[in-house]
């Protein structure tokens, strides 16, 4: 019989409880009161990532994001900027003990095994998509899907990105471009390295649909079975505190 | 204060912001969307290396010494492009 792992869909909120929440389900994990678990999530309203060690003054625009409405957070992961947009992307992340026999002591190896969950769903929907080191995953050479891990307390977490449809522009407003003048540039440059879901399908792909392969793709390579569960109150309780106390402060994210 | 990237081939890309005085580094902060583990350690790196002669050698000797004690790994980037990046650094602020 399959090992069972807890599936949650949290739907909307705001990036500093996304990523409260998500270290929360780590500190749950690593004191043995969840099961592993496989969380998708979305941001309302869109939001800006960073990586653990990027500079929010040299990624982010600040002034655009607060003239738009759009949150912007440090991750406790590394990686790259992300412009999370409400309705472009779904975000899912891993939540599993280090001595599961999925993960490795070599990290670009579990990269690749816990890719192998997101490119399995992906190919459920007829697109051809490919693991590519260090962290991404590829359709036809460009970018569909961005992830980061990090690991603490026995505990593996990664978390990334699945993109619907893109829009460089947008991204390109509250990121920061080396100057104006190249702006232009980047945004084909973008289209030409980044694709979605839509753009490859040719169709409007729902949530709902992506939701379900990737629930099959992990199910299939990660050999588990995902049962629906909700967020404890110790969980919840802390995801608060942590927004509160880390990632909605300025001191976080503006730290490096 | 001097400033350089570097981006690696194949890899990540690493900045450094760095204020030396005869050659001796006296701030530095690295930044960057490479990928380090624990994470803190980036830390250790900076503090380890402030006081330290802009020797792109050592300065990568330094970095790999914090990496053992802490048990520490990197992906994306290695020691030796943090130290060619922080001595591309130092040149523009020397």
């Amino acid at each position: 019989m399959n090992e069972k792992w807890r599936l949650l869909d949290t739907g909307l909120n705001d990036a500093f409880y996304n990523m409260a929440l998500d270290e929360a389900i780590a500190v749950a994990r690593s004191k043995n009161l969840v099961p592993n678990t496989i969380r998708f999530f979305r941001w309302r309203p869109s939001a800006v990532s960073i990586g653990y060690f990027q500079s929010m003054e040299e990624e982010v625009d600040i002034k655009a994001c607060e003239g738009t409405g759009i949150d912007y957070v440090r991750r406790r992961t590394g990686g790259g900027a992300v412009y999370h947009d409400m309705n472009g992307e779904l975000t899912y992340s891993i939540i599993v003990n280090e001595d599961h026999k999925l993960i490795s002591r070599d990290f670009q190896e579990t990269y690749r095994t816990l890719c192998s969950g997101l490119v399995s769903g992906l190919s459920r929907l007829g697109v051809p998509a490919e693991f590519k080191p260090i962290n991404d995953i590829v359709v036809h050479g460009k970018k569909i899907s961005g992830n980061a891990q990090t690991r603490g307390m026995k505990v593996v977490h990664q978390h990334g990105t699945i993109l619907r449809e893109v829009n460089p522009s947008l991204m390109f407003k509250v990121l920061k471009v080396p100057s104006e003048k190249i702006r232009d540039k980047l945004i084909e440059s973008v289209e030409e390295r980044v694709t979605s879901l839509n753009t490859i399908l040719g169709r409007d792909v729902s949530f709902s649909e992506l939701k379900e392969a990737l629930i099959e793709g992990f199910q299939d390579s990660f050999g588990i079975e995902l049962v629906p569960g909700d967020v404890t109150d110790f969980e919840e309780n802390l995801a608060r505190r942590l927004k509160a106390e880390k990632y909605a402060t300025r001191e976080w994210n503006f730290r490096r | 204060m001097g400033r350089a990237e570097y981006k690696v081939k194949g890899g990540k890309l690493i900045r450094v912001q760095l204020t030396s005085e005869n050659g001796i580094i006296r701030g530095i902060k690295i930044t960057g969307d490479f990928f380090l583990h624990p994470e803190e350690v980036i830390e250790d790196i900076e503090e380890a290396l402030r006081g330290q002669l802009l020797d792109e050698q050592k300065i990568s000797s330094i970095i790999e010494d914090v990496l053992e004690r802490k048990q520490a790994v990197m992906l994306g980037v290695s020691p030796q492009d943090f130290a060619r990046c922080i001595i591309m650094a130092g040149e523009k602020n020397e």
